[in-house]
C-alpha cells in the first residue's frame, strides 16, 4: 500500500509535462477571469496582507542566515587573493541574482504553496467548491484570483524585505568574522550591481512567484480522493514547484543575459 | 417543470457507474433514489446540475438539456436548483450568517428576483430558514468549525433553502443526524413539496423508512442500472431480493425508533 502511494507521489517525466500543460491552461483561465471581472481588489488586498504577514518571520530568519553564509563562503575564497574588499559587491550580486529569489520562492512553496494546495484541496473534497458553483459563484473568481495574484505580488514584496534583512545579516557577519566595516562592505556594491541586477532579481521573483501560485492553486483546485488525495496534491505541489523553478531559473538567467547583451550592443552602437 | 434522464451512461475509468439509465421526475414530486453505497446515487444527482458530465445520453431540466448548455446558460439552470451535499460544504472562512446568505448575494439571484435585496431582507430570510432547520439565531456569528457536524448539516440545508429554488436535490440529507432531527428534516422535505410552491425534490438516501414515509416514487439503483421505480406501496410488495433487504432494514429502524 505505502509503495503504491510513494509511486503515485513520485511523478515521471511524462506527468511533469502533462501537469505543465494543465497548469498553463489553468493559469490562462485565471488571468482571463482576473481581467474580465470586477470586485477583485478587496479580496486580493486581503490575501496579500495574509500571505505577506504569514511569511515575514520565515523570510527574515532565512534572509539573515543566507546573507551570513554567503559572506563566510566568499570570504574563504577572497582571503586567498587578499580581495576581501570585494565581499560586499559579490555578496549582494549573488543575493540579488540567485539566492534571494530562490530562497523566497522555495520558502513560499513550502509555506504558502503547500497551505494553499491543502486549503483548496480540502475545499474540493468536502464539496465546498461544488457548493460555490451551485450557488452561482465562480470559484475561479472567488477563490483562485485573490490567492494567485497575492502570491505573485507578495513574492516581490518579500524579496525586497528579504534582501534588506539579508544585507543587514551580511554586513554584521562581514564585520564580526571578516573585520570589514559597513562602509567598506557597501563601497563595492555598485561595482558588481547595476539596474540589470536589480531587474533580474525582481523578474525572477515574479516568475517564481507565478509558478508557486499557479501550481499550488491548480493542484489544490483539482484535488480528488479524500484526505489521501489532498495529501498527494500537497506533496506534488512541492515537487512540481521545485522542478519548474529550477528549469525557470535556467531560462530566465539566459533571457536576462541575452537582453542585457542586446541592450549593450544597441546602446554601444548608438554611442559609437 | 420536470427532470428527465435519457439513456445516461457514466464511467470512471473502467468502472461503469450509470449504465444507460432513463427516468423522469414529475413537478412537485418527492423522488427518492435508494441503493447501496457506490452504486451511483450521488453521481446521478451531480449530473442534474452538471457537476459531472455523462459519457452519453441527455439530462433535461425543464426544457434545457444540461449536457449541452453554455456556462452562462448553466448558471441559469443551477439557479433553479438547490443542492444539499453529503458534506455540509459550508465555507470555512465565513460565519454561518454569511454562509446562509451567500446565495442571496450572487448576481444570478439578483437577476432571478429582478432586484437587489436589502440587508434587512437578507437577514429576515436567513432567520426564517434557520428556524426551518431548528437552529438558534445565536449560532449565526459562529464559524462552521465551531459547531457540531449535525448543526453544520442543518445550516447547509438552510443555505440551500434560502434562495427558494424550484428543485431541491438532497444527497443523504439526514446522515449523522439524530432520529428526532432526521424525522424533522424528512417532514420539512415533505412540507416543501406539498406547500404553496410545490418544490420538486430528489432525495438520495439509504434511509428506506423515510422514503416509504414521504416519497411519491422510489428508484432503486443497483450496479449502474435501475432495479425498480415504484410507489412506496409497490415497493413494500416487491419480490426483488435487494428491495426486500432494504425493506427489512427499514422495519428494524422503525422498530428501534418506536422503542426508543
Amino acid at each position: 500500500m505505502s509503495q503504491s502511494t510513494s509511486t503515485r507521489a513520485s511523478p515521471n517525466s511524462f506527468s511533469f509535462f502533462q501537469e505543465l500543460g494543465g497548469v498553463i491552461l489553468f493559469q490562462l483561465k485565471v488571468i482571463r477571469t482576473l481581467l474580465t471581472t470586477r470586485e477583485n481588489l478587496k479580496p486580493i488586498a486581503a490575501q496579500i496582507v495574509y500571505v505577506f504577514t504569514r511569511s515575514l518571520s520565515t523570510v527574515a530568519f532565512a534572509g539573515i542566515f543566507a546573507g551570513a553564509i554567503i559572506v563566510l563562503q566568499f570570504n574563504l575564497m577572497l582571503k586567498r587573493f587578499d580581495a576581501q574588499v570585494l565581499l560586499g559587491g559579490l555578496n549582494t550580486s549573488a543575493l540579488l541574482r540567485e539566492i534571494g529569489p530562490l530562497i523566497i520562492s522555495f520558502l513560499l512553496a513550502g509555506k504558502i504553496g503547500a497551505f494553499t494546495a491543502a486549503e483548496l484541496g480540502t475545499m474540493r473534497v468536502t464539496e465546498q467548491i461544488d457548493a460555490l458553483e451551485c450557488l452561482g459563484a465562480d470559484p475561479i473568481q472567488y477563490l483562485i484570483v485573490p490567492r494567485f495574484t497575492a502570491i505573485i505580488f507578495s513574492s516581490v514584496l518579500l524579496l525586497i524585505f528579504g534582501l534588506m534583512i539579508s544585507l543587514g545579516g551580511s554586513m554584521a557577519v562581514a564585520r564580526l568574522a571578516c573585520g570589514l566595516n559597513p562602509e567598506q562592505f557597501a563601497s563595492t556594491i555598485p561595482r558588481f550591481n547595476d539596474a540589470w541586477t536589480l531587474a533580474s532579481g525582481f523578474f525572477k521573483c515574479a516568475v517564481y512567484g507565478t509558478i508557486v501560485a499557479s501550481v499550488a492553486c491548480y493542484k489544490g483546485f483539482t484535488a480528488s480522493g479524500g484526505a489521501r488525495g489532498v495529501g498527494r496534491a500537497v506533496t506534488l505541489t512541492a515537487v512540481y514547484i521545485n522542478f519548474y523553478i529550477v528549469i525557470a531559473n535556467f531560462i530566465t538567467s539566459h533571457i536576462i543575459e541575452d537582453l542585457r547583451e542586446l541592450t549593450e550592443v544597441i546602446t554601444g552602437g548608438f554611442g559609437g | 417543470m420536470s427532470i428527465r434522464f435519457e439513456k445516461v451512461t457514466k464511467s470512471f475509468g473502467r468502472r461503469t457507474i450509470l449504465n444507460g439509465i432513463s427516468f423522469e421526475v414529475h413537478p412537485g414530486e418527492i423522488f427518492f433514489i435508494i441503493g447501496k453505497s457506490g452504486m451511483g446515487k450521488s453521481v446521478t444527482l451531480k449530473h442534474i446540475i452538471s457537476l459531472l458530465k455523462p459519457d452519453s445520453g441527455q439530462i433535461w431540466v425543464d426544457q434545457s438539456d444540461v449536457t449541452r448548455l453554455s456556462p452562462e446558460e448553466l448558471i441559469e439552470v443551477r439557479g433553479k436548483c438547490g443542492i444539499v451535499f453529503q458534506h455540509p460544504a459550508l465555507l470555512d472562512s465565513l460565519n454561518l450568517f454569511e454562509n446562509i446568505a451567500f446565495g442571496l448575494r450572487t448576481p444570478q439571484y439578483r437577476k432571478k428576483r429582478g432586484k437587489h435585496l436589502s440587508e434587512s431582507e437578507i437577514h429576515q430570510i436567513v432567520i426564517e430558514n434557520l428556524g426551518r432547520v431548528y437552529l438558534d439565531e445565536e449560532i449565526l456569528d459562529r464559524h462552521p468549525s465551531q459547531i457540531s457536524f449535525g448543526m453544520q448539516k442543518r445550516a447547509s440545508i438552510a443555505r440551500t433553502l434560502a434562495p427558494n429554488p424550484d428543485y431541491l436535490l438532497f444527497d443523504e440529507p439526514t446522515t449523522s443526524l439524530d432520529p428526532i432531527t432526521t424525522n424533522a428534516i424528512t417532514d420539512l422535505i415533505y412540507e416543501l413539496s406539498r406547500g404553496r410552491k410545490r418544490v420538486t425534490s430528489i432525495v438520495v438516501s439509504h434511509d428506506m423508512s423515510s422514503a416509504l414515509r414521504i416519497a411519491d416514487r422510489i428508484l432503486m439503483l443497483d450496479e449502474g442500472k435501475i432495479l425498480e421505480i415504484s410507489t412506496p406501496t409497490q415497493i413494500r410488495n416487491s419480490k426483488n431480493l435487494l428491495v426486500q433487504e432494504f425493506l427489512a432494514e427499514a422495519l428494524i429502524q422503525e422498530g428501534s425508533n418506536t422503542s426508543s
